[in-house]
């Protein structure tokens, strides 16, 4: 069973407006970034099955993965 | 007019005497409202070379178009004038309710003018208007004022007010409002001080009228759902702004002890998630918002009450004077929303001060008696009451950290962290050049919400010094600021990355003005070179120099941190203002050329 | 159906009065709304919400019978009747019955449009059954 991967905000704009994607387990959160042409620093936030993590944590199967991109401050 | 309130209201405070005006239409149609509103009476009324704190200077407070109306984070005010702490231009974007209070009374700007006599307060309550003894309201804290007006008037009137910093006329002293929203920057409170106004107070029942009901609320609602289905709302709401602080501190990008370093090793007890779990009360948002940012706190240790602190305030008043408790920030915060000073530049002039006390520049003699080292929260309170009252080192430190730094010099100036006297916000920018060309190039001074540049810097390479950054950092000030004019909040497109398309039928349904992305910022455009002459016309030396971003970002490269002896270099600094200016059709000096304003259709009457 | 709420996620921000000045009069106007939230600041620091729970003692008082009854069971005010008399006002347990003859020729209340929750970014509004216990 794969994994799903979210992308929020102004993220998926820099993957061409793309926001879910299916993913294998195994990666971690950052290599899976890569993949998708994300710089991981640009990442404020990772959450999987609405806990926080952080980009090191390896997908599991079945894993909703969500991530944040940074915020433009107040 | 459709999608306005229909009025603009002069306050004649010297005379007492209160005028309503129609707004033009063709001033809507070319300026839409809010900071276009600001910068065209600005620029128009008030004359060359007018005394910030003067009768002649005018304070310029307006809504926009989709201000109070079914438009998600419609709750923007914006504040213009000539600044105190800069000597150019001011314009301070205010949230809350009180823009939307403002069109239900059926006034898109009021223009303070000229000074009274005596402290007053200004009262609208729909045609009653009227301009009334304030002596029990002088003196007093702002948010007790509020709390004092809201008692005696009732919950549906909006209240602006000025603390004891605004009456003394501290050059950074803001406007508070709905407990714990400002105007922040540039000294917009001081001004209304040195016009003896403690408050505005202002109670709307009237409608607004739309052009077209049907395909308003269907754009609105549809602005809505997108909102609400946005991937993120939980987790934004959950924080607020508060969510970038370790993100910040992990990138280097947030101030630490007078900027001299991006990360910050006490960060952890100010992160959001800190903050969320030991203080926070309630999330708390501004007009029509459905993902507030605000978030409402009680400190157990000061057993106080504020809303906040947002990242700004975190950054300024807790890693930049070095505190690592998110409680002693808010007490902070609370201190400076009360007593009505601005949190950045708050933070900034006490941190300069702390550098020049650890350096031996300052004495305890100097301070007061007061151990002014980095961490020391009790001295930072101590500060900001000081500040206020102008009292001891206050009084310097009121005046802003470009002109105290110029008065002790030491080299001191070295680490006065502003552009054109106004404070920086927090992001840190020895080596994130698109983000320090966007401080060194806003129409304000060192604020970061024209253009927020730096996750470009991230996705492109931080020190790269290309074309692409420029032209994204002046596609960002033209673009984000007409939130600023249209009297809506940015973070909906920021934060939750709403389709921007989806305001145009929106804003086309309100006004009945058929108007792209594209024709919108056209008018962004004309805004910005407009602000850019007021600042050449007040001040006869200005120019690329005043362009430049504080030298420790080119020559004092951090210490310890992520961003460890990282620096742009003087040249790189240069090359990004040629290309800058370059592309703006701007003259070597920085100054518009002439085809560039003929080609923006900016109007004779503004630039003679 | 009714409105319900839970007031503790409120952020206060008047949507859903926006949204319910344009449901029921068409109009840009949230002192014409039916619901009302109450800011409690500086301290404690919450918002109170008061919803109308469709109870119906308005409809029992009113001597014109121009409160109603709709196919899902809310109440509402069919404007050419009512006559203004304030009767249905100090009735409502909730006070969000309203007469405010400066805004408007007649009493106005909730109809359980539901448009305050399509515009509610903290999910603090929801309908549901009258007989329903609150989510």
């Amino acid at each position: 069973m794969p994994a799903i991967f979210r992308l929020s905000g102004s993220l998926k704009d820099v993957v061409g407006g793309k926001d879910e994607y299916v993913v294998e387990a195994g990666h971690t959160v950052r290599e899976q970034l890569l993949a998708l042409g994300i710089v991981p620093e640009t990442v404020a936030m990772v959450s999987v099955n609405g806990a926080m993590e952080t980009k090191d944590y390896v997908i599991q199967d079945g894993d909703t993965v969500r991530v944040l991109a940074v915020v433009g401050g107040g | 007019m459709n999608g306005y309130g229909g009025h603009i209201l002069r306050v004649n405070l010297t005379t007492g005497q209160v005028k309503k005006e129609p707004t033009p239409a063709d001033l809507a149609r070319d300026y839409l409202g809010g900071r276009g509103f600001g910068i065209y009476f600005l620029l128009k009324e008030v004359p060359k070379g007018a005394d910030p704190l003067g009768p002649e200077n005018k304070l310029i407070i307006s809504s926009g178009p989709l201000s109070g109306l079914l438009v998600a984070g419609g709750g923007k005010c914006d504040w213009t004038c000539k600044a105190p702490l800069t000597g150019g231009y001011a314009s301070a974007s205010m949230g809350g309710h009180f823009t939307a209070e403002l069109k239900y009374a059926g006034l898109d700007s009021i223009i303070l003018e000229g000074i009274s006599p005596k402290p007053v307060y200004l009262f609208i309550d729909d045609d009653k208007i009227e301009l009334r003894d304030a002596s029990e309201y002088w003196g007093k804290g702002s948010m007790t004022v509020e709390k004092m007006m809201k008692d005696k008037f009732g919950e549906e009137f909006q209240c602006a007010v000025i603390g004891p910093a605004g009456e003394n006329m501290v050059s950074f002293a803001h406007i508070n409002h709905d407990f714990g929203r400002q105007a922040g920057r540039g000294g917009v409170g001081a001004v209304m001080g040195s016009k003896k106004v403690k408050a505005i107070v202002v109670r709307g029942t009237k409608s607004v009228p739309v052009a077209d009901l049907e395909a308003y609320r269907k754009a609105g609602m549809a602005l809505y759902k997108a909102c609400k289905d946005a991937e993120g709302l939980k987790e934004w709401t959950r924080y607020g702004t508060t969510i970038v602080t370790s993100w910040c501190n992990e990138v280097g990008a947030l101030p630490t002890r007078n900027f001299s370093a991006g990360s910050f090793e006490g960060a952890q007890g100010i992160y959001g998630q800190t903050m969320r779990e030991k203080i926070v009360v309630t999330d708390k948002g501004c007009f029509g918002c459905p993902c507030p940012c605000g978030k409402y706190s009680k400190t157990k240790k000061y057993n106080s009450y504020v809303e906040g602190p947002e990242y700004e305030t975190i950054g300024l008043l807790g890693s930049n004077v070095g505190i690592d408790d998110i409680e002693a920030v808010a007490q902070a915060n609370l201190l400076c929303d009360e007593m009505g000073i601005d949190t950045i530049s708050a933070g900034n002039v006490i941190a300069w001060a702390m550098e020049c006390y650890e350096k031996g520049i300052f004495t305890k003699q100097d301070t007061g008696g007061i151990e002014l080292k980095f961490g020391n929260a009790d001295a930072v309170f101590k500060m900001i009451e000081m500040i206020t009252k102008k009292e001891g080192l206050g009084a310097l430190l009121a005046d802003g950290v470009k002109k105290a730094s110029q008065e002790i010099g030491k080299g001191t100036e070295k680490f006065a962290i502003h552009v054109k006297g106004m404070e920086q916000s927090a992001y840190q920018t020895h080596n994130a050049t698109a983000m320090l060309l966007a401080y060194m190039t806003c129409d304000v001074g060192a604020h970061h919400n024209r253009a927020w540049a730096i996750t470009y810097d991230i996705q492109v390479g931080r020190e790269k010094v290309v074309p692409e950054k420029v032209a994204r950092v002046i596609w960002l000030q033209h673009f984000r600021p007409m939130f600023d004019v249209l009297g809506a909040c940015r973070l909906q497109w920021v934060e939750l990355g709403i389709d921007r398309d989806l305001y145009v039928p929106l804003l086309e349904a309100i006004t009945g003005i058929h108007r792209t992305w594209e024709d919108i910022e056209k008018v962004g455009e004309r805004i910005w070179n407009l602000t850019r002459l007021y600042w050449a016309r007040e001040n006869a030396d200005f120019g690329r120099a005043w362009d430049m971003p504080a030298p420790r970002f080119y020559e004092d490269p951090p210490k310890t941190g992520v961003t460890k002896g990282q620096y742009t270099k003087l040249e790189d600094v240069n090359k990004l203002l040629d290309m800058y200016y370059e592309q703006r059709g701007w003259d070597s000096n920085g100054l518009p050329k002439p085809e560039t304003l003929q080609k923006l259709g900016i109007p004779q009457e503004l630039v003679a | 159906m009714r409105l319900y709420v839970d007031s503790s996620r409120c952020s206060g921000c008047n949507a859903c009065r926006v949204a319910c000045s344009l449901s029921v009069f068409g109009e840009n106007n949230p002192k014409k709304a039916s619901l009302v939230i109450e800011p409690h600041f500086p301290a404690p620091g919450v918002y109170k919400v008061r919803v109308c729970t469709q109870c119906g003692d308005c409809a029992a008082v009113c001597p014109t019978e121009a409160i109603k009854q709709d196919a899902q069971g809310a109440y509402y005010v069919e404007f050419s009747e009512c006559n203004l008399c304030e009767a249905c006002v100090p009735e409502c347990p909730e006070e969000v019955m309203f007469v405010r003859p400066e805004l408007a020729d007649t009493a106005w209340k909730c109809t359980a449009c539901g448009d305050c929750v399509a515009v509610c970014g903290t999910s603090a509004l929801w309908l549901g059954e009258k007989e329903a216990v609150a989510a």
